[in-house]
């Protein structure tokens, strides 16, 4: 470093600061004087950026994973530029790099190490609280990354202790080499840099000064001492892996560069590019805008890091316990949404992922969690209509399609069973209409029956109605009556009842032997 | 855990004048008890207008009539309330009603006859001030149009009309409920009338229909909470009398009366545990431990006294198996016929009504439930209302009197 290089340093950096600075303020004095949406665009670029480079949006989830991808991405993007695009990036901009001179040597162990501890946080991460919602590509990526660095360090480890490459080395560098000068550089680099030679060298410390007096000459004009090669120079690796294992590593190494680069545009190898673009896209918000234009929409689609927190804060993550349905947790639902999207998900499948879609109560806490920012619930309501509009309506909207004595006349022939552990559903059991005297009660309190202008013609039963049918066993009359797809579940009806009838329960009931109905038809049972 | 003065178990009248009673005398008060009676009610406060029941005889002095009861049937719980704690009670009841938008009337020491949704004219002691001008519309026999509407099953006009043959400037008319179609219910209605501009297109269709009618009566939808504002809108968009007729049950009566209760009794610091019936009572020495619902909304109430106010069948403080009948919180002793064959009598319209129908519990002076050996069951263990036995509250016309005095009677003597 001379002053020319370190003055040229210290002047970008104050001029970033100050240029940063002046932006901040124009936003800050903008929005003093006109009011907060003066200036959107930057505060939406700061936004963007902040989640962008301090993983803002992990760090909300927890300190372990940010701590983690945080040391991943310092450790393993300066390994990326610095020492696997030395030839393009590292050796124009500093005249005297050598890879094996200081700080570089030093700098490669040092990230490598970062990125080493930053992969075994993930990991941590990973095992501890989403192994159940991983996939083949999850681990691959952390494989991927973890085989790379580690073979890097054996790698080096391996050049270090190579005796081929010192002779390789001294026969390029020192070809004029007598005898005694080649033992005495010999015996200083396996005392001081580690080669481990195949005979056994005098240790004179005549010959080793020597030794160091050639070195100074010859070599440290390109090598700084392995020692500060601090990992890759203790690893206890046995001598006899030295001859073979260097270029076994090597091939290693370069192979798993280039399978990560082969990687980068599928599945979750793509999220550092797709899910940088989101988080700047977004502009930090958490909320979500109705209405997005195809490119973000796509965007966000490809964005997902497979993180898991979606699911583990979904709402209707209980559903998915007990009906087992993927698609109701919002990670599955968006990569069955992207196949379905590409015309790649099979019809039992679309129709699962219609049940998940219509299972979500579009709460907003996954777009809330997402750590890469995508706007899941806006992602949900397109895609409920789009599904609607190839057919798939959902359970709500395939019964709605026909009339509830349509349903009566198709389901006259069929067994449709009961709901409930016990074997018999509540609106199967007499002891559920004992008290009932049609006082008409649950449907005076009934907000769903209050809205509508003429509920006969919108609901056609109304729940004192179906509270009659069932008593006397027509429950298959029940099943397509638009009120009982209509029950907003208020519990009005149950909690008004003189009588203690569980109305509210019943009609959910019902829905629930609605949907397995639907599920026999779309053969998923 | 907090220990009350008073639990009153029962949210029917009786339970809610129990608790309004033991809650402005300054007790602690805390009340449980599931949608029961009071949802059907009429919303007309009946003192007793009928006795004996076998005779049919209608009393227009109720004050009268109680001196023939007490000589008459000496075990009836109105023996054991003297006219003035019911002239008190009902005063109290009602002012705390009308403070809570619910408004009442009634003609002192007489029972007034008012229109049912039958036609019939039925005596009653109190009604509610929205049903007062078709007292007077009926016995000045005035030019009166009775509206009904397509869809509402509880309230025929024509019956009414045809019913009333006594009055023959009686016209009626069916019309369309603004903004609503099929089959209506009075719930709904009501709320909607808390719009005036709904309120507005229902004059709208009903005032060239009235003519040369002073007063026009309506099913009783006319407001939820604010009764008294929507009627006197109604009379000012017409230029006429306005008054309601309670529909067939249920009708909007029962929820503006817990409505009223709903608001005013907790700030009167009563704690109200809505929906939960007592799933379990024990006693001990210092006083009564209950479970009030099940599962895991269930609560613990602990409280000094108690006053039982759960009603017969319907608000389940009674219930009968195929043998016999069962008081359903402490399992007290429960008066009945011997027999379940001695329930009811051969004619269902019998006019001296069913014996099933005088069941419930024997008390002392002091409204205290009494053991199998007729000792009172605890010192601090009160009843009230339609559960005391040796009463037809249906038959006498005498339900609401009935609940409102013995509740003021029990309340007094736990208190005193």
């Amino acid at each position: 470093m001379d002053f020319f290089s370190i003055g040229l340093a210290l002047a970008c950096v104050s001029a970033a600061c100050g240029i940063v600075w002046r932006v901040w303020k124009w936003h800050a004095r903008g929005k003093a004087l006109a009011g907060s949406s003066a200036l959107r665009p930057f505060s939406l670029a700061m936004g963007g950026l902040t989640d962008l480079f301090l993983l803002r949006r992990t760090w909300r989830l927890g300190a372990l994973r940010w701590s983690g991808h945080m040391l991943l991405v310092l450790g393993f993007l300066p390994l990326v530029f610095l020492h696997a695009m030395d030839g393009v990036i590292t050796r124009p901009l500093f005249a005297e790099y050598e890879p094996t001179l200081d700080p570089w040597q030093f700098l490669r162990n040092f990230f490598g190490l970062v990125s080493l501890s930053g992969l075994s946080f993930l990991l941590l991460n990973r095992v501890k609280k989403l192994r159940a919602l991983s996939l083949l590509q999850d681990w691959a990526l952390l494989a991927t990354l973890g085989a790379l660095i580690v073979s890097g360090f054996f790698l080096e480890s391996l050049k270090i202790m190579s005796e081929g490459d010192f002779t390789r080395m001294a026969d390029d560098y020192f070809p004029e080499a007598e005898g005694e000068e080649l033992l005495a550089l010999k015996t200083y680099w396996a005392a001081e840099n580690g080669v481990r030679f195949s005979v056994i060298l005098p240790t004179t410390p005549e010959l080793m000064e020597r030794g160091t007096e050639l070195h100074e000459d010859r070599c440290a004009g390109c090598h700084s001492p392995t020692s500060s090669a601090f990992v890759s120079r203790s690893l206890p690796l046995p001598s006899a892996m030295a001859g073979q294992g260097r270029g076994v590593f090597w091939h290693l190494h370069v192979g798993l560069a280039f399978l990560g680069l082969a990687l980068l545009p599928w599945g979750k190898f793509f999220h550092p590019v797709a899910t940088s673009l989101n988080l700047l896209a977004r502009g930090g918000s958490q909320s979500s805008r109705s209405g997005a234009s195809p490119l973000p929409r796509g965007l966000g689609l490809d964005a997902c890091t497979r993180c898991g927190q979606c699911s583990l804060h979904c709402s209707v993550a209980p559903i998915h316990r007990v009906i087992g349905n993927a698609d109701i947790l919002p990670m599955d639902k968006l990569s069955d949404l992207r196949r379905y999207l590409d015309g790649r998900l099979s019809p039992v499948r679309a129709s699962l992922l219609t049940e998940g879609s219509h299972i979500c109560t579009e709460c907003l806490r996954c777009t809330e969690v997402c750590s890469a920012g995508i706007d899941l619930q806006e992602l949900w309501m397109a895609s409920k209509q789009a599904l609607a509009k190839a057919g798939r309506a959902g359970v709500d909207g395939e019964i709605r399609k026909s009339t509830a004595s349509e349903w009566a006349r198709e389901l006259s022939s069929q067994h449709l069973g009961s709901v409930g552990i016990s074997g018999a559903g509540l609106a199967d059991r007499a002891e559920s209409f004992w008290g009932c005297v049609q006082c008409t009660t649950c449907t005076g309190v009934c907000p769903v029956v209050a809205v509508s202008e003429d509920p006969s013609r919108d609901l056609d039963l109304t729940p004192q109605q179906i509270m009659n049918l069932l008593r006397m066993g027509l429950k298959k009359q029940t099943l397509g009556a638009r009120m009982v797809w209509s029950c907003t579940t208020c519990y009005k009806c149950q909690e008004h009842c003189p009588q203690g009838v569980p109305v509210a329960d019943i009609l959910y009931e019902l829905r629930q032997l609605g949907a397995e109905v639907l599920r026999k038809k779309e053969g998923r049972e | 855990m907090k220990k009350y003065d008073v639990m009153v178990i029962g949210s029917g009248f009786a339970g809610m004048a129990a608790a309004l009673f033991a809650a402005k005398r300054g007790l602690s008060v805390v009340q449980t008890g599931a949608t029961g009676g009071i949802d059907f009610s009429t919303g007309f406060v009946d003192l007793l207008a009928v006795h004996p029941i076998a005779e049919q005889k209608v009393w227009e002095d109720p004050f009268a009539a109680l001196a023939a009861l007490r000589r008459d049937l000496p075990e009836h719980p109105y023996c054991r309330v003297s006219d003035g704690e019911i002239c008190q009670a009902l005063e109290e009841f009602t002012s705390f009603l009308g403070e809570n938008g619910l408004c009442y009337r009634g003609r002192e020491g007489k029972n007034t006859l008012t229109l049912t949704a039958a036609g019939t004219m039925k005596p009653t002691y109190l009604l509610p001030c929205t049903a007062w001008n078709g007292v007077e519309a009926w016995e000045a026999k005035a030019k009166t149009l009775i509206v009904d509407f397509h869809g509402l099953k509880g309230l025929s006009a024509r019956q009414i009309a045809q019913v009333r043959s006594d009055w023959p400037e009686l016209e009626t008319a069916r019309i369309h409920f603004p903004g609503m179609r099929g089959e209506l219910y009075p719930e709904h209605m009501a709320w909607s009338m808390a719009d005036p501009a709904r309120r507005e297109e229902l004059a709208k269709t009903v005032a060239p229909l009235a003519t040369d009618a002073l007063y026009v009566g309506f099913p009783a939808i006319l407001g939820m909470t604010d009764t008294a504002a929507v009627l006197r809108h109604m009379e000012e968009l017409l230029g006429r009398r306005v008054f309601e007729i309670p529909t067939l049950p249920p009708t909007i009566a029962g929820p503006r009366l817990r409505a009223a209760f709903d608001r005013g009794l907790p700030l009167l610091g009563v704690r109200t545990c809505t929906q939960k019936l007592i799933t379990r009572a024990t006693i001990g020495d210092d006083g009564f431990h209950f479970t009030a619902g099940s599962g895991s909304t269930s609560i613990e109430i602990a409280a000094s006294s108690a006053i039982l106010a759960s009603g017969r069948f319907f608000g389940k403080g009674l219930k009968a198996d195929r043998q016999s009948i069962h008081e359903s919180v402490f399992d007290l002793p429960v008066t009945q016929p011997k027999d379940r064959s001695l329930w009811h009598r051969p004619g269902f319209f019998d006019p001296r009504g069913h014996e099933v129908n005088q069941a419930g519990l024997e008390t002392d002076n002091f409204l205290r439930p009494l053991d199998a050996t007729g000792q009172p069951f605890h010192p601090r263990l009160y009843a009230a209302g339609a559960i005391l036995a040796h009463q037809d509250w249906m038959r006498m016309k005498c339900g609401a009197g009935l609940a409102i005095a013995t509740a003021y009677k029990a309340v007094n003597s736990l208190s005193a």
